[in-house]
């Protein structure tokens, strides 16, 4: 029997031995969680999963009762109102379901929600992770529905997309359909086109001809009407706001060379050029459907976070009753009880108990803040340690959270934004081709006026601009698609355009730079009884019981192995416990003495002081190989950091930053960066805290760290998965290869429309000639464009 | 060949109802996650079934 689990693959620990049969053999399991799970799996038959799964399954934790109890607050009615839609007894959710990985994943879900009998449909997405429910609500509460994915080892929660998020979903679907449509009613036309093109060489009866051309008329319509109008109207929008942009020549070629192939069908005179303009729209359409699919995936990666704030709440009404209500029922002066390791609904002052709070997502510091009676707490920011009560003194859109959130948005609406290279040489090319062709309709109006019309028109599809309208958009897919292999999501367009022109870094401190929790710079043995090793194993085994974040600093050390009883967390203090011998404790210096020093913590033992800790935020390891590389770039770097304490000046000096600024609200950073552009620079922020996402908005380009808060990474340009620094030195390097080839397309496609344009104006293209041309020309830009795949 | 006047309109009809039938496969979402959909034939929707009646 092999030893690794066979639901999780990962190995079985010693000394645990379950089996689960599946199809007739047993099989090992790592927990009772994965057990469980793969019991389910069998009961149900649903033992496919095994056989045809790509990837393995995550491990399984059990349910503890704490979540069984939040998963039934999803039952009450006011909060359901925000993300269940119910018509005809029929409610539809939307969950956003953790650890699908692969399609077997999504046949499992499906199966066992459907085996719950209310429910109707279920359609699940891989690629996003979000399952659509419909079921009936009155028989089988949505707490049922969750708890039976957790059964077979998925985590689930009600996701409410915002309405940018749903209007992208309808572009997508309405750009499949024009592709759709371009792509049918071109087959045929192509069809009609050739059957026409062997007519010219061999002779064809001049009914076929006329009536070929009809058809092909028909055949073409719906392509243009319907699947070409966006550029339509893409280029009446920009020359209302009197810009000249790509899509206008575009439209001018396809609706131009269409009015002129509708005139010479119904006349009978001239040449038509159907099939060039539909292909012409198809590999148009195709190019930038590609680009803007790349982007929706990793948007809806990032949009695909959990609420901030908690869904409901625990107020004391005056005779001291507790009572769960919808936290966005809460009024002024509400009093509410949060208990550890709850997230504070709503700002509030502290009015019983004293703790420790978490504000880590909005200052970016993770040192744990002391709250005593009198103090404010605020909405979204995690109880860390006591039991208190608070008085709410802000709701709704006051609360210090959503007043971030608010900056964030106002910044976004004055955003500074860069001319792009597309429009550039759209407003160009759109001038040169007006003039040349209008040249060549006076020109040949002189010699020959019968033909005039129909040279110019062959003018316009001969230079139609498509392997140049394909240049940007295809070249943008590759890059993004190897981008994102390597754990770098690209979220807006113009991202790679901008990183070629940044002259400025801006970067916070905690968790951009540095790591972001705390580990151990020094210990100091004041009892010398004790060996380090054993101050050490002695603190890891005490903190092993506490959730405090220095804790995480002695992860590294293996625990001494007493036996440990009246082990009591003390708010504020910290942690002590006891063995037959002795009485231990660790937590804040001077606890048990009243020395002063600066270290952050202390071991006693028997009450007496046996050694102390002093921790640092450790700058990352590649924070410094990364500044040297940006400066060899000639980029200037500064970091914008809410620590108001000398840290952030240590770190610079370390890095040989080029300046600080410690101590900033988000609003302080906001200003320094439009400081920083009014000077004419491009900057970048990297940052990770929600007190960074207002900055982000108003920075020209913004990357965010996967560690980051998720309203960050939601509000960022770029996400960087690894949460690597290198990933920005790699960033860098492909945005200059994606402008090398940028430029070698455009080069490409004008040198085409360039020699073609004369021969064009002698009136020496036929329209097959046109067709092929412009099919070459495009398949050489989207081969140069694939080699960006390769980086 | 005067055949052909009759049955380019009829192909025309095939090809209408095949974009009919593409708009309600872009409707009912079948387009929004390509992967799973590749997989689907492989699952045997039956075997539940088969096992429950077994019991």
């Amino acid at each position: 029997m092999s030893n690794s689990c066979f639901h999780c693959l990962e190995s079985v620990p010693k000394g645990f031995s379950a089996t689960v049969t599946i199809d007739d053999t047993p099989q090992p399991m790592c927990c009772i969680g994965c057990q469980a799970v793969a019991q389910n799996i069998v009961e149900q038959g649903m033992t496919d999963y095994y056989k045809y799964r790509t990837v393995s399954a995550g491990k399984v934790d059990q349910l503890v009762p704490e979540q069984l109890a939040f998963i039934k607050s999803y039952d009450n009615e006011d909060i359901q109102d925000e993300f269940i839609a119910t018509s005809n007894n029929i409610s539809e959710v939307l969950l956003s379901v953790e650890g699908i990985t692969c399609a077997a994943c999504a046949w499992l879900i499906e199966k066992q929600l459907l085996s719950l009998n209310t429910v109707k449909r279920v359609d699940v997405n891989t690629s996003t992770n979000r399952a659509m429910i419909q079921w009936d609500k009155t028989a089988t509460p949505l707490s049922e529905v969750i708890t039976a994915l957790a059964k077979i080892g998925y985590k689930a929660y009600p996701f409410q997309a915002d309405t940018e998020a749903q209007q992208k979903q309808q572009t997508a679907k309405a750009y499949i359909r024009r592709l759709g449509v371009a792509g049918l009613m071109t087959m045929q036309v192509m069809m009609f086109a050739f059957a026409m093109y062997f007519g010219m060489f061999s002779g064809m009866d001049s009914n076929f001809e006329q009536y070929f051309r009809w058809i092909s008329l028909v055949l073409a319509s719906p392509v243009i009407l319907y699947s070409a109008l966006p550029f339509l109207t893409n280029a009446i929008n920009g020359l209302k706001a009197k810009q000249l942009n790509m899509d206008l020549p575009v439209s001018l070629a396809i609706f131009g060379a269409y009015g002129a192939s509708c005139y010479a069908t119904v006349m009978q005179v001239g040449e038509v050029y159907f099939e060039s303009i539909c292909m012409f729209t198809f590999l148009l359409l195709l190019g930038k459907y590609l680009e803007f699919r790349a982007r929706l995936k990793a948007s809806e990666y990032t949009a695909n976070l959990q609420k901030l704030l908690p869904l409901t709440a625990r107020t004391l009404t005056d005779s001291g009753e507790e009572l769960i209500i919808a936290a966005k029922k809460l009024k002024l002066n509400d009093v509410v009880l949060i208990k550890a390791g709850e997230t504070i609904p709503a700002d509030g002052e502290l009015i019983k108990g004293k703790t420790t709070v978490d504000e880590s997502m909005m200052t970016g510091e993770h040192q744990p803040v002391n709250k005593f009676i009198g103090h404010n707490v605020y909405a979204g920011c995690v109880n860390h340690d006591g039991v208190i009560e608070i008085k709410i003194n802000k709701i709704g859109q006051n609360t210090l959270l959503n007043q971030i959130i608010r900056l964030q948005h106002n910044a976004l609406t004055k955003r500074p934004k860069l001319v792009e290279i597309t429009d550039k040489v759209a407003q160009g090319f759109v001038a040169c081709l007006l003039v040349f062709a209008s040249l060549t309709a006076i020109g040949w109006y002189q010699i020959d006026p019968e033909h005039a019309f129909w040279i110019t028109i062959s003018v316009l599809v001969a230079t139609c601009p498509c392997a140049l309208s394909l240049a940007i958009p295809t070249a943008l897919t590759c890059a993004i698609a190897s981008l994102t292999k390597k754990g770098i999501l690209i979220k807006q367009a113009h991202v790679l355009e901008t990183l070629s022109k940044l002259t400025l870094f801006a970067f916070d401190k905690t968790g951009t730079l540095t790591q972001g929790k705390f580990s151990l710079d020094e210990v100091d043995i004041i009892d010398s009884h004790y060996s380090k090793d054993d101050v050490m194993a002695i603190a890891a085994m005490l903190e092993r019981f506490s959730e405090h974040p220095i804790a995480t600093a002695f992860d590294g050390f293996t625990p001494a192995k007493h036996t440990l009883h009246n082990i009591e967390v003390h708010a504020g203090l910290g942690i002590s416990a006891q063995d037959e011998t002795f009485h231990y404790a660790i937590g804040k210096s001077g606890w048990f003495d009243s020395k002063k020093t600066n270290a952050q913590a202390s071991l006693y033992i028997n009450k007496r002081v046996v050694a102390r800790f002093y921790f640092v935020d450790k700058v990352k390891h590649d924070a410094e190989s990364l500044i040297k590389s940006l400066h060899a770039q000639q980029l200037t770097c500064h970091m914008l950091t809410g620590d108001a304490s000398d840290a952030g000046n240590k770190v610079a000096k370390q890095l040989k930053l080029d300046s600080v600024q410690s101590g900033c609200s988000p609003k302080d950073k906001q200003t320094a960066v439009e400081a920083f552009s009014s000077q004419n620079e491009v900057v970048a922020m990297v940052g990770d805290g929600i007190n960074d996402s207002p900055v982000f908005a108003s920075a020209h380009l913004s990357i965010a760290m996967e560690t980051g808060a998720d309203i960050s990474k939601n509000s960022a340009d770029v996400v960087l998965l690894n949460s690597d620094l290198a990933s920005i030195d790699h960033l860098l390097n492909i945005a200059k290869q994606t402008r090398r080839i940028i430029k070698q397309n455009l080069t490409l496609s004008l040198l085409y429309n360039g020699s073609i344009l004369p021969l064009a104006a002698l009136g020496l293209v036929a329209p097959w000639m046109a067709v092929i041309g412009m099919s070459a020309s495009s398949i050489i830009v989207i081969c140069n464009s694939l080699r960006l795949l390769k980086l | 060949m005067s055949i052909i006047y009759i049955l380019i309109p009829i192909a025309i009809l095939f090809v209408l109802i095949a974009i009919g039938v593409f708009f309600w496969a872009v409707r009912s979402e079948q387009f929004s996650d390509l992967n799973k959909q590749g997989h689907s034939i492989l699952f045997e929707d039956d075997k539940e079934q088969h096992n429950k009646s077994n019991d």
